[in-house]
C-alpha cells in the first residue's frame, strides 16, 4: 500500500474538489433560485476563460485588471441571458427548460470555437514561481489561488445569504414564488441577480482551469463533471454542492490509485464518479445534504 | 415552418448542383475527409488544408495529364457514422479515390473500399490496414485498397523505442529500462500499443501496465502521479497532441522525471507553443520534412503553401505530410491514365509501378516509399526528432515568430530504417 | 382516447369502441394511409430516373431508426413523465445486441432485431429499477450516469462490441434474399416505423397507456386508485428501451458497421430535442421532431453554402467558421424554437389544423 502516493492523490483530489465544488455552487445557487437545470454550466467556465484570454493577450493587460474586468463581463452576461432567453420560458415544462439550456451550451460551444479556434491556447504567465509544495505534493499556484478565492467565496456566499437582505430575499424566492411575490420581491430581480453570480463566479473556475491546462474547448467537460457531484451534495444545498465536490475531486483520484496499483482497468478516473453515483442515489436519493420532499396527499 | 424551409433547402440545393455541374465530366472525382471541427480538429486543421491546397496546385499546373483533379471536401467532425453515409454518397458519386482521416472510420471502411475497390488514403497510420492479403493473424479484415504515406504507428513506436535503447545506453545506465504504453482506449492511441509493447520486451525493457488518459484535454495530474509512482523511464504517449499538451503540463507541475515519447500525431509546433518548457526534450516520429529544411522539395511545399494562402508564412510539421499524400496519388494516376484509364483499380496497381519512390518535385521532403502487392507499409524509414523549448514561450505569439526567435525549435536525433519483417505485417 | 384531434361539429361517436379507435377521424385515417403509400412509392427508379434522390432517400431511413427510438423515448419522457439523459446508450445496445446475435450466434437478421430489441427491453428495466424510487432531476442525473456507465460498459466488453474497434454487421435478409442498397432497405425500415407506431398508438389507448398518463399527471392520485407505480415506471422504462434497441438495430445493419463512439451523451440529447421540438405526449409528433432534427444540419449546410455564394463568401472570417455558423445556428434553432413555441411542432400542427378547420372564424 503505497501511502504516500495514496496521500498525494488525496491532496490532489482536494484541490481539484474545490474547483469542482466552485463550479458545482453555481450550478445550485441557479437551480435554488430558478429551478432551472443549467446544462450550459460548463459554457460558462469556458466563456469566461477564452475572455479572460483575450483580454489578456490582445490588449497586455495585467492579471487583476483582466480578470476584474472579465467578472464584469460575465455579470452582463448572465443577466442578459436570463432577460433575454429565460425569462420567456418561465412556466413552462421544465424538461423545455432543460432543452433550452442544452441548445444554448452548443450555441455557445460552436461560438467559442468559431471565434478563438480549436487549437489550445496557454495562458500569459501569471505566477512566477512554478510550484508550491503542499503537504509533499507540487501544486501550481493558480490552484492555490482557487482554493483561497473559493473559501473566500463559500464564505460570502454563507454571510449573504444568511444575513444580507438580499440574501434573504432569494432564498425566500427558492423556497415559494408566489409568497415571495406578495411580500414585494421582485422575483425578475433575484433570478437575473443569481444567473449574474452564477456566470461570474463559473468565470472564475474557468480562467483557474485555463491558467493551468491552457484553454480549449474541453473546460465545457467541467458541466458534465459537475452533475455528480450536485447530486451528492443535494440538488438545493449549497453546502451540499461544495462538499459533493469535494468528495468527487478525492474519489476519482482515489479510483486512480486503486486503478493503478491493482486493477489496471484504465479508466476509472472518469467513470468511478458515476458508479458511485448511482448508489448513492440508491441508499440516499435526495443526496447528503438535500431536503428530502415529504409529499403530502 | 418546416415545410418553407425545405423547400428554400431544395430551391438552393438545386441551384447550387446546377452551378456546379459546370465542371467538366472529364474531371477526376475525389473524396476528402477532413476534421476542422471535432476531436481532433487541433491537427486535422493542418492535415486537412494541405490536403485542400495541394489539389488546388496540382490543378493549377496542369492536373494530371491535363485532367483536373474535383475534390469534394467533407467535415466529419470526426463522427464515424456521418463518414460513413459521405462514403455511400461519393460511391454513388463515382469518385475514384479518397483521401481520408481518422482511425476510426478508415478501419471501418475497410471491407466496403475493398468491395467497391476505391484507393482509400488515409491519415490513420495503423499498422491493421498494411496487410492486403490478411496475412498476418493480427490481421482481421485484408486491406488490398488502403494505402497511407507515412510509418505505421506501430514502425513509428519501434522507432523511438531503438531510440529509447540508445539514449538508455549512451546515458551509461545499466539494467532493465522501462516502459510504459499512455493513450485513450480508441482506436487510435491503441494501434500501436501492442507492437510498441511487444518490441520494448524484445530489446530488454521492463513493460509497465499501461496507463490510460483521455483524447479529450483536461487535468491529468492523477495519472502523472502514478505515472511518477510506477518509475517508468520511457513513456509512449499515443494519444493527439491536444491531450498530450494537458498531460505535459499536468506532469512537469507534479515533478515527473520520465522521458515522454509521443507518436507522430502527439507532438507539434502547437504543442511546443502551448505546454512551453513542459515540452522541452520531447522526442516524436517525424513522417516527411519540417517546414524550411534545406531540401530542393522546399520550394514545390512553399508554392503549395502560397496557393493555398499566401498570408501564411510557417506551416506545421503535418502539412507537409498531407502533400505528400496528395502527390502520391497524383502519381499514381497518372501511371493509371497511361494505362487503361483512371479507375480505382487502376490507381491501385498504379501505386505498385515505383521502388524507393519520391514524388517529383518534392525530393528531401517525402521519404523514399515502395508499396507492393503483399505489403503495404510504404514507408520504413522513421526520422525521430526532439523538441527544444528552452523556456515558457510569450503568450499570443504566432509560430512563425516563436521559430523564428528560437523560442522553439526541434533537431533531428535519430533515424531507423526498420527491416520488413513478415511478423510485422499487420501488427 | 389520448388524442387532441379537433372534430367538427356533427361527428360524434356513439360506441366506446367507437371512440378508442386509433385515428379518430375517417379523414385521418386515409390520410395515413395515402402518407403510407408515397413513401412507398418514393424509393422506385424508373431507369435511371428517379423518383427521389438517394441522398433524400438516406435522409429518410435516418429518420426512421431514429423516430422509432424517439417515439420510444417520448412514451417514457411525455406518456409517463420520467425523463431519460441515457437513451442512446440503449440505442446503442440494440446495435451491438443484433449484431452480436447475428455474428456470433447466427441468427438470421430478421429475428436478431427483435432479440436485439427484447434484451434491450431487459436492460432497460434493470435500468428503471432505481428509477422506480427518484423523481425528478435526480432521476434525469441517474440516467446520464447509467449513459456513461453503458458507455463504458461498451468499450469494455470486447466480446460484445469488438472493442474500441467496433464490430460489423450483417446486410439485412429475408428469407436469404440479401437487401441491398439504400432503396430496398427503405422499405425494411417503412414497415417498422408502421408497425412500431401503430403499436405505440395502441398502447397508449389501452389501459397501461392510461396508466402511463395518469403517472405522469398525478401520481398520487394514480397510486391512489390502485395504479402500481413502481410497475409502471419500470414497464416505461423497458417498453423505451425496446424501442431505442429496434431502432439501434436498424441503424446496425444499415451502416453494417456499430462503433462506441456514435453513443454518446450528444446522441441522448438529440433524442431528448426530437422528443421536445416534436411534441411531448403525442405519438406524431416524434417523428416530427425527428424530421426537424435530422433536417436541420442539412437545411444549416444548404443555407451555409448558399451564403457561400454570395459576397459574404470572401470573408475569411466566414468562410472558416462556415462550420461553427451551422452548429451554432442548430443550438439557436432549438432554443428559439422552444421559446415562441415550448409545447412542440405537434402542437402548432394542431393549431394550423384548428385554424384551417375553422376558417374564416377562427379567433
Amino acid at each position: 500500500m503505497n501511502v504516500e502516493l495514496l496521500f498525494q492523490l488525496i491532496v490532489n483530489g482536494l484541490i481539484i474538489g474545490t474547483l469542482y465544488g466552485v463550479v458545482a455552487m453555481c450550478f445550485t445557487l441557479i437551480y435554488k433560485a430558478s429551478q432551472i437545470v443549467n446544462f450550459a454550466q460548463g459554457e460558462f467556465l469556458l466563456i469566461g476563460a477564452w475572455v479572460c484570454w483575450w483580454l489578456l493577450t490582445t490588449f497586455q493587460l495585467p492579471f487583476y485588471a483582466g480578470f476584474l474586468m472579465t467578472l464584469a463581463f460575465m455579470m452582463v452576461f448572465g443577466i442578459l441571458l436570463q432577460v433575454l432567453v429565460l425569462r420567456p420560458m418561465i412556466g413552462e415544462p421544465i424538461i423545455s427548460v432543460i432543452m433550452v439550456t442544452i441548445g444554448l451550451s452548443i450555441f455557445f460551444q460552436a461560438i467559442m470555437s468559431w471565434m478563438f479556434g480549436v487549437f489550445v491556447q496557454p495562458f500569459p504567465r501569471i505566477f512566477d514561481i512554478r510550484s508550491v509544495d503542499v503537504l509533499g505534493l507540487n501544486v501550481q499556484p493558480a490552484y492555490l489561488m482557487s482554493l483561497v478565492i473559493s473559501v473566500f467565496i463559500m464564505g460570502g456566499f454563507a454571510w449573504f445569504f444568511k444575513y444580507s437582505r438580499l440574501g434573504l430575499a432569494m432564498r425566500a424566492t427558492a423556497f415559494d414564488q408566489q409568497v415571495a411575490q406578495s411580500l414585494g420581491i421582485s422575483i425578475k430581480q433575484m433570478f437575473a441577480m443569481s444567473w449574474a453570480i452564477s456566470a461570474m463566479v463559473s468565470a472564475l473556475a474557468g480562467v483557474v482551469v485555463g491558467v493551468v491546462n491552457g484553454v480549449s474547448s474541453a473546460l465545457s467537460f467541467f458541466g458534465i463533471k459537475v452533475f455528480p457531484a450536485v447530486i451528492l451534495g443535494g440538488l438545493d444545498s449549497i453546502v451540499g454542492a461544495v462538499v459533493g465536490g469535494l468528495i468527487i475531486g478525492i474519489l476519482e483520484n482515489v479510483a486512480e490509485y486503486v486503478d493503478g496499483q491493482w486493477l489496471h482497468v484504465g479508466n476509472l478516473y472518469t467513470v468511478a464518479p458515476f458508479y458511485v453515483l448511482i448508489v448513492i442515489l440508491m441508499i440516499k436519493p435526495y443526496g447528503l445534504f438535500g431536503t428530502e420532499t415529504i409529499e403530502r396527499v | 415552418m418546416t415545410m418553407r424551409k425545405s423547400t428554400f433547402a431544395f430551391l438552393a440545393t438545386t441551384a447550387f448542383a446546377m452551378a456546379s455541374a459546370a465542371a467538366s465530366a472529364d474531371d477526376i472525382k475525389v473524396g476528402n475527409l477532413v476534421d476542422f471541427t471535432g476531436r481532433t480538429a487541433v491537427v486535422g486543421k493542418v492535415f486537412g488544408q494541405s490536403k485542400v491546397d495541394s489539389a488546388k496546385y496540382i490543378d493549377a499546373n496542369g492536373g494530371v495529364n491535363g485532367k483536373m483533379i474535383d475534390m469534394d471536401t467533407f467535415d466529419y467532425s470526426y463522427e464515424v457514422p456521418r463518414a460513413i453515409s459521405q462514403y455511400k454518397k461519393w460511391k454513388q458519386d463515382g469518385v475514384v479515390a479518397i483521401q481520408g482521416w481518422g482511425t476510426g472510420d478508415t478501419e471501418a471502411m475497410v471491407g466496403f473500399v475493398a468491395a467497391d475497390e476505391i484507393p482509400y488514403y488515409s491519415a490513420s497510420y495503423s499498422a491493421h490496414l498494411t496487410d492486403p492479403m490478411a496475412k498476418s493473424p493480427d490481421t482481421k479484415k485484408p486491406a488490398p485498397y488502403n494505402f497511407f504515406a507515412a510509418p505505421s504507428y506501430s514502425d513509428g513506436a519501434r522507432a523511438l523505442i531503438q531510440w529509447a535503447k540508445a539514449d538508455w545506453e549512451a546515458k551509461g545506465k545499466t539494467g532493465k529500462p522501462k516502459y510504459v504504453h499512455m493513450g485513450d482506449n480508441h482506436p487510435y492511441p491503441n494501434a500501436p500499443k501492442k507492437a510498441g509493447e511487444e518490441y520494448a520486451a524484445e530489446l530488454g525493457f521492463e513493460v509497465l501496465p499501461a496507463i490510460q488518459y483521455s483524447l479529450k484535454p483536461g487535468d491529468f495530474k492523477a495519472q502523472c502521479l502514478s505515472l511518477k509512482e510506477s518509475g517508468a523511464d520511457y513513456a509512449f504517449l499515443a494519444n493527439t497532441s491536444g491531450s498530450n499538451i494537458s498531460l505535459l503540463k499536468s506532469c512537469a507541475t507534479v515533478g515527473t522525471d520520465v522521458q515522454f515519447m509521443a507518436n507522430i500525431w502527439g507532438y507539434d509546433e502547437n504543442v511546443m507553443k502551448a505546454a512551453g518548457k513542459a515540452g522541452n526534450g520531447v522526442v516524436w516520429v517525424m513522417g516527411a520534412a519540417a517546414w524550411g529544411a534545406d531540401v530542393p522539395g522546399m520550394a514545390t511545399v512553399e508554392e503549395i503553401s502560397k496557393t493555398g494562402d499566401p498570408n501564411v508564412n510557417y506551416r506545421p510539421v503535418h502539412y507537409m505530410r498531407g502533400i505528400c499524400s496528395m502527390f502520391y496519388m497524383k502519381e499514381a494516376m497518372e501511371w493509371a491514365d497511361k494505362n487503361g484509364g483512371i479507375t480505382g483499380p487502376n490507381i491501385k496497381k498504379g501505386m505498385y509501378q515505383k521502388k524507393d519512390w519520391v514524388p517529383a518535385g518534392l525530393e528531401g521532403v517525402c521519404p523514399p516509399a515502395t508499396w507492393t502487392e503483399e505489403d503495404h507499409r510504404g514507408f520504413t524509414d522513421v526520422f525521430v526528432y526532439q523538441g527544444v523549448v528552452p523556456k515558457d514561450p510569450p503568450a499570443g505569439a504566432e509560430i512563425d515568430e516563436l521559430m523564428k526567435n528560437g523560442d522553439i525549435g526541434m533537431k533531428k536525433v535519430f533515424e531507423a530504417s526498420l527491416p520488413r519483417k513478415p511478423e510485422w505485417l499487420g501488427l | 382516447m389520448a388524442s387532441n384531434t379537433m372534430m367538427r361539429c356533427g361527428e360524434f361517436k356513439t360506441t366506446y369502441k367507437a371512440d378508442t379507435t386509433i385515428f379518430p377521424t375517417p379523414w385521418s385515417r386515409n390520410f395515413a394511409i395515402l402518407g403510407v403509400v408515397l413513401l412507398a412509392l418514393a424509393p422506385l427508379k424508373f431507369g435511371d430516373f428517379a423518383l427521389v434522390d438517394d441522398y433524400y432517400i438516406t435522409l429518410m431511413i435516418q429518420i426512421g431508426y431514429l423516430g422509432i427510438a424517439a417515439l420510444g423515448l417520448n412514451i417514457l419522457v411525455g406518456f409517463t413523465g420520467q425523463i431519460s439523459l441515457g437513451h442512446s446508450a440503449f440505442f446503442g445496445f440494440g446495435a451491438f445486441a443484433s449484431a452480436w446475435l447475428n455474428n456470433t450466434l447466427g441468427i438470421p437478421v430478421f429475428f436478431s432485431i427483435l432479440l436485439a430489441g427484447l434484451w434491450t427491453t431487459a436492460v432497460g428495466m434493470i435500468v428503471g429499477i432505481p428509477a422506480g424510487r427518484i423523481k425528478g432531476l435526480y432521476l434525469a442525473i441517474a440516467t446520464l450516469a447509467s449513459q456513461f456507465i453503458l458507455e463504458d460498459f461498451f468499450s469494455r466488453a470486447d466480446w460484445f462490441t469488438g472493442g474500441s474497434a467496433g464490430s460489423l454487421a450483417n446486410p439485412f435478409s429475408i428469407f436469404g434474399y440479401e437487401i441491398q442498397g439504400d432503396r430496398q432497405y427503405f422499405y425494411v425500415v417503412l414497415v417498422y416505423v408502421v408497425v412500431m407506431y401503430l403499436l405505440g398508438t395502441n398502447l397508449l389507448r389501452s389501459r397501461d397507456g392510461r396508466a402511463f398518463v395518469a403517472v405522469r399527471d398525478h401520481y398520487l392520485s394514480a397510486e391512489v386508485m390502485g395504479v402500481n407505480l413502481t410497475k409502471y415506471r419500470i414497464l416505461s422504462f423497458g417498453i423505451s428501451s425496446f424501442y431505442a434497441g429496434i431502432g439501434g438495430a436498424l441503424y446496425a445493419h444499415y451502416l453494417q458497421y456499430v462503433s462506441i463512439e456514435g453513443f454518446d451523451i450528444l446522441l441522448s440529447i438529440q433524442f431528448l430535442g426530437m422528443v421536445i421540438i416534436g411534441g411531448l405526449g403525442s405519438v406524431m409528433g416524434a417523428l416530427m421532431g425527428t424530421a426537424f432534427m435530422v433536417l436541420l444540419p442539412e437545411v444549416m449546410d444548404a443555407g451555409v453554402s448558399v451564403l457561400k455564394n454570395t459576397e459574404w463568401g470572401n470573408i475569411p472570417a466566414i468562410t472558416d467558421g462556415l462550420t461553427w455558423i451551422k452548429q451554432a445556428s442548430i443550438g439557436l434553432a432549438i432554443v428559439l424554437f422552444l421559446i415562441f413555441e415550448p409545447e412542440g411542432l405537434a402542437h402548432r400542427w394542431r393549431m394550423i389544423k384548428a385554424y384551417w378547420k375553422l376558417y374564416p372564424f377562427s379567433y
